[in-house]
């Protein structure tokens, strides 16, 4: 053996797959990089025998995504969320709703409503809480199936965002059902998200996307698609609608989320971004945006015929999505 | 916290099953994926999570929680515990972090399964926080190990290890892939967090942690001991879940599920967990002996549990508590002849003072295990440390993927239990590895133990530097003995005396 095969390794600054990179890794990097080992062999992602059947979803709807990339495990969140700062962050967001929640009940939003309008939000907003959790089960599955644990990372804190809007919705419903009893409040919510005109395009959306199986597919979906007209039409179009009809407090509550579909609106385009330093990829996302924002747009105008009050309301929310598909550089 | 009690609203964040039509329910949750064994959605819905967390609770708790580990890890940096610890201490930590850490994030991956494919709504969302949970136990355990790579390149494979085909690693991949990666929403429910959680992470956690204090290393046991507070919680996701298949006709096949991922841990943890706190230890730090927490922990208060639940002691409950007094110091003594191979220094842990103790906790152990110490330390005190180290490699069982032992002595009683299976001839360290194949072949029938890998020509050149070269491990890496041997010198100072 050579004297340089048979050195001691030196010791390093930073884990040694970090290392060969010029910038010092931030804590960011330490606790996030390259943690799915189960990508090391394309062929054979887990350590149980090739047969056992979950090899082959893995390797059929991730490994062999149309989509390619050299290595994702590049992939930097622009936000840089790690666990430690994503509870500082929420916790405070937290608070701020939960002040908003204590002012506005002190004042009695809830007496200041219409009956007229209590209905509404049992009709439009109650149901929510279905529509939210389709969005938590997609970023778990996001979560389970990305190339990359910087890129499962997003659907993590996604997920654990999406639970968050649910829970406003549940408590919501439960505080206006205090005032506004026998309208319906937690008892209808399901037949509406199955029944009412206005939830089925979104309902539709929903179901399709969660069995987009493909990863990369249903990244697209989720995150260009899907939760851009939500934001579009049920958190910006139906606060507008609160703000109207003297819910304050439903329009701010929006907002407070809106913070985070933004968020997660920056972290897919640099994912998109990234995905397109592979040119090959361009064509294929586009595809994918062609071939389900019909969906959407049928969605946001089912919704927003139902917001009486805003008649450009639907115009506005299509508005909406398009120019978030546009910031991601897409059609 | 929000003003209404959260009784009043809990239970409307989970009632979001719904009925779809644009896909179909087989759709929605495919079998493979799920798991509902054909119990109706209605009765997965009564599904009722015994630990309630709402999401603004958890973030101002794990806000905290955080704020607690990273500042003690803080306060004492300056104080470099690491670098006067005892050398076995250091081993009991690169041995768990190269072998947990990673795992942790991967069962992240795991508690998604969960939070998208389970048929119980308050499955899906107590597995978000789960999800989030084993986030945090991977970065945490990721951050602080990662203060210590400037001092040694063994430090790396907290990260590492799990990307390498380093035989411990791959042992502790295959029981954790296995259990949780290739597994429904609901057999991830009973296999990982009732099975594995609520017993053995109390091990790992709760007894290492009682041995971190005693050794002074603080910034270890706050880190770990927080960390068991998040699986206390998430480890209830099982219970439910078991109840419900019991209810509903498939008890044999629950208790099939608890009984192969039960055995299987008991394994990885008689390699990993038996030495680190019978011999890595200090000895003057010992809370207990490994069987001592074994049979608190899981013999007792497990037995426990699975009874409460209508369910039974596994089948080889019996064989697993006599194993208590002979596995892991099997397993130790072969970790610590092929030492080259593992990431860590393992600490022999057999000084007069430690073999009085060994012999105080496990009577008998002077004959048999002694044995084996007397010719090591004899040869290592005649300057014969050639012959105290590995020129082949052990032969390894085809369940548990770690070596096959026995105990020596007169009763020298270490057995092959094979199988023959489609023509291929399979080996087995217990009457329960083969069991555990058995249940289910076509998961297992391909894969290939490491000693299947080197009969078979994947490792090149076939010799013992060929291997170390496929397990990743470079010098500087490859373990040696954590205190240069000085314990087998004290023995040439006792005869000096006498
Ligand atoms: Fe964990
Ligand atoms: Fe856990």
């Amino acid at each position: 053996m050579s004297d340089s095969q048979t050195d001691t390794l030196k010791p390093l600054k930073t884990w040694s797959h970090l290392s060969k990179q010029r910038k010092r890794p931030s804590e960011y990097e330490v606790v996030s990089t390259n943690l799915h080992f189960h990508t090391n062999n394309p062929d054979k992602p887990f350590e149980v025998g090739r047969d056992a059947k979950m090899n082959d979803w893995y390797i059929k709807y991730r490994n062999n995504s149309p989509l390619k990339h050299q290595g994702w495990d590049a992939f930097r969140d622009p936000e840089q969320l790690i666990y430690r700062t994503y509870n500082i962050l929420q916790e405070g967001q937290e608070a701020y709703v939960t002040g908003l929640l204590d002012q506005f009940s002190e004042r009695g939003n809830d007496q200041m409503i219409s009956k007229q309008w209590a209905q509404e939000l049992n009709r439009l907003y109650a149901p929510t809480r279905y529509l939210y959790h389709a969005l938590q089960m997609g970023a778990s599955y996001l979560h389970q199936m990305s190339p990359a644990s910087t890129i499962s990372n997003l659907a993590t804190y996604q997920a654990g965002d999406h639970l968050r809007w649910l829970t406003h919705t549940a408590y919501r419903t439960c505080e206006l059902a205090k005032t506004w009893d026998g309208i319906g409040l937690g008892e209808n919510e399901r037949n509406h998200w199955e029944n009412d005109a206005a939830w089925q395009g979104f309902r539709e959306l929903a179901e399709k996307a969660l069995i987009t199986w493909d990863w990369a597919e249903a990244t697209i979906v989720f995150d260009v698609i899907l939760k851009p007209a939500v934001s579009a039409a049920v958190q910006k179009q139906l606060g507008l609608a609160g703000a109207e009809n003297a819910d304050t407090l439903l329009s701010l509550l929006n907002d407070a989320q809106l913070r985070d579909a933004e968020r997660h609106q920056r972290q897919t385009k640099a994912l998109i971004d990234f995905a397109l330093t592979n040119t090959d990829n361009a064509p294929i996302i586009q595809a994918w945006v062609d071939k389900w924002q019909p969906l959407a747009d049928k969605a946001i105008n089912a919704y927003c015929a139902a917001l009486t009050d805003l008649p450009d309301a639907a115009e506005e929310a299509r508005a909406y999505a398009a120019a978030v598909r546009q910031s991601f550089g897409l059609k | 916290m929000y003003q209404i009690p959260r009784a009043e609203w809990y239970d409307l964040t989970r009632a979001t099953n719904w009925t779809p039509s644009y896909v179909s329910e087989e759709e929605l949750f495919p079998e493979e994926m799920s798991g509902a064994r054909g119990i109706p959605m209605a009765v997965w819905e009564t599904y009722d999570e015994p630990y309630k967390v709402t999401y603004p609770e958890y973030v101002e708790i794990q806000r905290q929680k955080d704020a607690g580990a990273y500042s003690v890890k803080a306060a004492l940096e300056r104080d470099a515990y690491v670098d006067r610890a005892d050398p076995g201490w250091i081993s009991t930590m690169m041995a768990h972090y190269g072998a947990i850490a990673v795992n942790e994030y991967a069962a992240s991956v795991a508690e998604a399964r969960m939070a998208r494919f389970s048929k119980a709504p308050g499955n899906r969302n107590m597995a978000v926080f789960g999800t989030l949970d084993e986030n945090r136990h991977g970065q945490i355990q990721l951050f602080f190990p990662h203060a210590n790579v400037k001092r040694n390149r063994q430090w790396d494979w907290a990260h590492k290890a799990m990307h390498t085909n380093e035989w411990a690693a791959i042992a502790a991949r295959a029981f954790f892939d296995d259990i949780m990666l290739c597994r429904d929403a609901i057999a991830v429910s009973i296999m990982l967090t009732f099975s594995f959680e609520t017993g053995f992470t109390n091990m790992q956690f709760l007894g290492l942690a009682a041995d971190a204090s005693e050794a002074g290393d603080h910034t270890f046991a706050s880190l770990i001991s927080s960390v068991q507070t998040d699986e206390a919680r998430h480890a209830q996701q099982g219970g439910p879940s078991l109840k419900i298949l019991i209810a509903n006709g498939h008890k044999e096949e629950a208790q099939k599920m608890v009984d192969i991922s039960i055995w299987r841990a008991w394994k990885l943890f008689s390699v990993l967990t038996g030495p680190i706190m019978d011999y890595y230890t200090p000895l003057e730090h010992r809370s207990q002996s490994f069987k001592e927490f074994m049979v608190e922990w899981i013999i007792t208060q497990f037995e426990r549990q699975l009874v409460d639940l209508g369910l039974d002691a596994p089948w080889y409950w019996e064989d697993l508590t006599k194993d208590l007094d002979t596995t892991h110091h099997g397993m130790h003594l072969g970790v610590w002849y092929w030492r080259p191979t593992v990431w860590w220094n393992p600490a022999a842990g057999a000084s007069p003072e430690d073999r009085q103790w060994l012999e105080e906790k496990y009577p008998g152990w002077n004959k048999t295990w002694g044995r084996c110490w007397d010719v090591i330390t004899d040869n290592l005190n005649n300057d014969r440390e050639d012959l105290t180290l590995p020129e082949t490699l052990p032969y390894i069982c085809n369940m548990s993927q770690l070596p096959i032992v026995g105990t020596p002595g007169d009763g020298w009683d270490v057995k092959d239990y094979t199988l023959e299976h489609n023509g291929r001839l399979y080996h087995f360290g217990s009457k329960a590895d083969r069991w555990c194949f058995e249940q289910d072949p076509v998961r297992h029938q391909e894969h290939q133990s490491l000693i299947d890998r080197f009969l078979s020509g994947q490792i090149q050149p076939a010799d013992l530097p060929g291997a170390l070269a496929y397990m990743g491990l470079g010098p500087g890496e490859m373990g040696q003995d954590a205190h240069n041997y000085a314990w087998a010198a004290a023995f040439k100072k006792q005869a000096k005396v006498a």
